[in-house]
């Protein structure tokens, strides 16, 4: 009897680390993807490994798996992750008053944290502005985002995936009961056009899950929502720097390389394939970097760019929609079966996603392997490349 | 995979000597490679010329005569100013290689550049007034 | 400078077996806008068939390296004032060197396997590679403990604009060489042989076009000098040290 097999579409985090669950439980894994690994949302993220602590006070859920998957990928990928923690900095009388509620928060959720006083902020960070009154300690992290994608890729191929890239999805293709049987794609780089056939086809295309969707007739409440990034020229600090506060526009700053990166914005969208740099947003975070980061307006820009959250969730628009990821069984929202789509989440939790994704593709297929990626190194990235295809 | 046009091959030798869209470390590079070849003719014909001297005295006599041309002057100070580059291109490698001088080849390849436009601007008025 | 340019953007288009070709784009752009949002724009609202490589648009992927106006540059952080002007045209090619997947996609994968060879290391010590913060002098104590993210993206860049790349795969190249002087010989048998010879070290012509493309301060031609030196050492170190 042959292999259970999947259709992964998107190679983003979600896909590449679902492909790497379902690969180790012994499914037939094939990759589909429109352009390069991670080339949509998730090869744009800012790159904070999460302690949790930004979301502790209003969405303890999210709070929780944070502090959890980041201890968990700190030890089954270390090689694309500056592991040198974080600091949530209080630099005026508001971002004071809402220490004990943070504090609350990250105790409810497990996420350790230990107070300085400003020397010792300073000591550690002298670019910090001199200001500041209190800053918290936390486990944060960055990481490269394309590097993380191709462990995860790297480890799937070496079980088994196949990938396709450059490979775009233009039709799904349906049994005579209505149900997902497989897909019909073209090769971007020869124009050549194919099917290819899966027990289940897995949505996994991030801020795009709505279209894949309506390919099948199916409807997804996604809510596009980007927001901006600028990168400068100088590393200033060696850690995450939080505001503390709730969470903001421009109250983050990573340190990646040889730059800092400042983030975000949020605004949502129509149009996912393109969304242009809005210059005052860029000047936004000049501003707000500033604050943290005095020296900040010394550096130069570097890059500036728009990645588009895929964030769901029926009613509420912006900041207070759950950063908690979803999976859409398609049989029992809109009676297809063989087509599931995921979407949502955030990168520092996107094993876990694709834990949950394959438990459930996984109780569809009738396979009972359990998931072992919690427990298992990822393989080094570069062997994406030289692993035979 | 599409068509190959862009695979390496010793068949894009001739690409060496394409400067556009190239700095000037290329620049230095192709100088060298070319007074490496104008000097490695002339060692050639310097030997060539030389044997005449086994032929006897009129043979070596009338190649005397013959090179009182300014032709030939000027091909001589050719063959100086390759030799007076490619020796300073020479310690410029030598140091970027040795003496961490890497950091700043652009700044010793425009110092070889005026030492030699020096040397060759004296040695040109010393052949051509002599 | 708020007012937009017009320009063209000429890109080499190959798709299956079929011989290249430029197309012509004419877009609406600010001059400050990076050259990859313009290429990407090509693609959302011009031609859905360009094929071309980005993932972290801000220099820490190395996925967009192209050939623009002949030059190697990273597009994500190339703003277009910096390659063409008003009502100018630029020119975008994949990267040289490399075999062309299509348009302006190449193969990576030699490059990625080599420095998995060299024992390039992703991540290490903040000491190790110092991340020169220029505004002012920082004396961090325990440097040791911080870790970084290396400064090599494996963009490919240094590959594409290396002569000597362009007449033989075989030279293990700048990026490759660095990766090793990166990891150090340390008395590594198997890493000495990889580097030293004929396709390692020595077949660097000092063009130095590789420290030019490099946008990620890794300079490879001073690197490649630098593991020159370190392979002489321990050559004749172990003369020595077999004479004994």
């Amino acid at each position: 009897m042959s292999k259970p097999s999947v259709i992964i579409i998107g190679a983003g985090f979600t896909g590449v680390g679902t492909a790497h669950d379902l690969a180790l439980r012994g499914v037939d894994v094939t990759v589909v993807e429109r352009g390069p690994i991670a080339s949509g949302t998730s090869g744009r993220t800012h790159g904070l490994l999460h302690c949790g602590g930004r979301y502790c006070v209003k969405d303890q859920e999210a709070g929780i798996e944070c502090i959890e998957e980041n201890l968990i990928l700190r030890k089954i990928v270390p090689e694309v992750i500056e592991p040198n923690g974080g600091l949530f900095v209080a630099l005026d009388e508001n971002d004071l008053s809402y220490a004990e509620t943070w504090i609350d928060g990250c105790k409810a959720c497990n996420i350790p944290f230990k107070e300085l006083n400003p020397e010792q902020a300073l000591a550690e960070e002298p670019y910090l502005n001199p200001k500041l009154l209190a800053a918290f300690e936390v486990p944060d992290g960055t990481f490269d985002p394309l590097r993380y994608a191709l462990a995860f890729a790297a480890t799937a191929k070496s079980n088994g995936a196949k990938f396709h890239l450059y490979t775009e999805v233009e039709e799904l293709i349906f049994d005579g009961n209505g149900n997902v049987t497989g897909i019909k794609v073209q090769d971007r780089t020869s124009g050549e056009r194919r099917e290819l056939h899966a027990d289940v086809v897995v949505n996994a295309t991030g801020p795009w899950a709505g279209q894949i969707a309506e390919k099948a007739g199916a409807h997804i409440p996604i809510h596009p929502t980007p927001g901006v990034m600028v990168a400068y020229d100088q590393r200033f600090v060696n850690r995450a720097i939080n505001r503390l506060c709730k969470p903001s526009d421009g109250d983050i700053v990573l340190p990646q390389r040889r730059m800092v990166v400042v983030g975000t914005t949020s605004f949502e969208v129509e149009d996912v394939d393109y969304v242009p740099v809005v210059r005052d947003q860029i000047d936004m975070m000049l501003e707000r970097g500033a604050e943290l980061i005095p020296a900040l307006r010394q550096a130069k820009m570097r890059g500036a760019y728009m990645a588009a959250r895929p964030l769901i969730g029926a009613g509420t628009t912006g900041r207070s929609i759950s950063r908690t990821f979803k999976c859409f069984d398609h049989k029992e929202s809109d009676n297809i079966e063989g087509f599931v789509t995921i979407t949502g989440g955030k990168a520092t939790t996107s094993r876990a996603m694709a834990e949950k994704t394959a438990d459930i593709v996984c109780d569809k297929l009738g396979v009972t392997t359990p998931c072992v990626t919690k427990e298992t190194p990822l393989l080094p990235y570069h062997q994406y490349y030289t692993l035979p295809d | 995979m599409a068509v190959d046009t862009n695979k390496p091959s010793s068949a894009n030798w001739w690409k060496w000597f394409d400067p556009r869209a190239r700095d000037v470390g290329t620049w230095a590079f192709i100088l060298n490679r070319i007074t490496a070849l104008g000097l490695t003719l002339y060692l050639f014909l310097h030997l060539v010329v030389l044997s005449t001297l086994a032929q006897g005295p009129q043979a070596y006599e009338s190649f005397l005569n013959l090179i009182k041309n300014p032709i030939y002057t000027f091909g001589e100070l050719l063959v100086v100013i390759a030799g007076i580059y490619h020796g300073l291109n020479g310690i410029r490698i030598g140091w970027t290689t040795f003496f961490k001088g890497a950091p700043i080849q652009k700044q010793i390849l425009y110092v070889v550049l005026v030492v030699a436009l020096i040397f060759i601007i004296f040695f040109a008025i010393r052949m051509f007034t002599t | 400078m708020s007012t937009n340019w017009n320009i063209t953007l000429r890109i080499n288009r190959q798709k299956g077996q079929n011989a290249p070709h430029f197309d012509d784009f004419t877009l609406e752009v600010h001059p400050d806008e990076y050259l990859l949002d313009a290429i990407e724009r090509v693609w959302a609202y011009h031609d859905r068939s360009l094929v071309f490589a980005h993932a972290c648009h801000h220099s820490t992927c190395g996925a967009c390296g192209m050939r623009v106006n002949g030059v190697e540059k990273l597009t994500c952080i190339t703003p277009i004032h910096e390659v063409t002007k008003d009502g100018g045209i630029v020119k975008i090619e994949p990267m040289r060197n490399f075999p062309v997947i299509s348009d302006l996609v190449v193969d990576l994968s030699s490059l990625y396997a080599r420095m998995e060879m060299v024992g390039h290391r992703a991540v290490l010590p903040l000491s190790e590679e110092p991340a020169k913060i220029g505004v002012a002098r920082v004396v961090h104590a325990p440097d040791d403990d911080y870790l970084r993210l290396s400064d090599c993206i494996e963009c490919g860049l240094c590959i594409s604009a290396c002569p000597i790349a362009t007449t033989t795969s075989d030279y293990l190249g700048p990026a490759i060489l660095a990766g090793a002087q990166q990891h150090g010989l340390n008395g590594d048998e198997n890493l000495l042989s990889l580097v030293d010879c004929v396709n390692g070290v020595w077949r660097c012509h000092h063009a130095f076009e590789c420290n030019e493309a490099c946008p990620s301060f890794v300079d490879p031609g001073t690197k490649i000098m630098e593991l020159r030196n370190a392979v002489i050492v321990a050559r004749i170190k172990s003369l020595f040290a077999s004479g004994k």
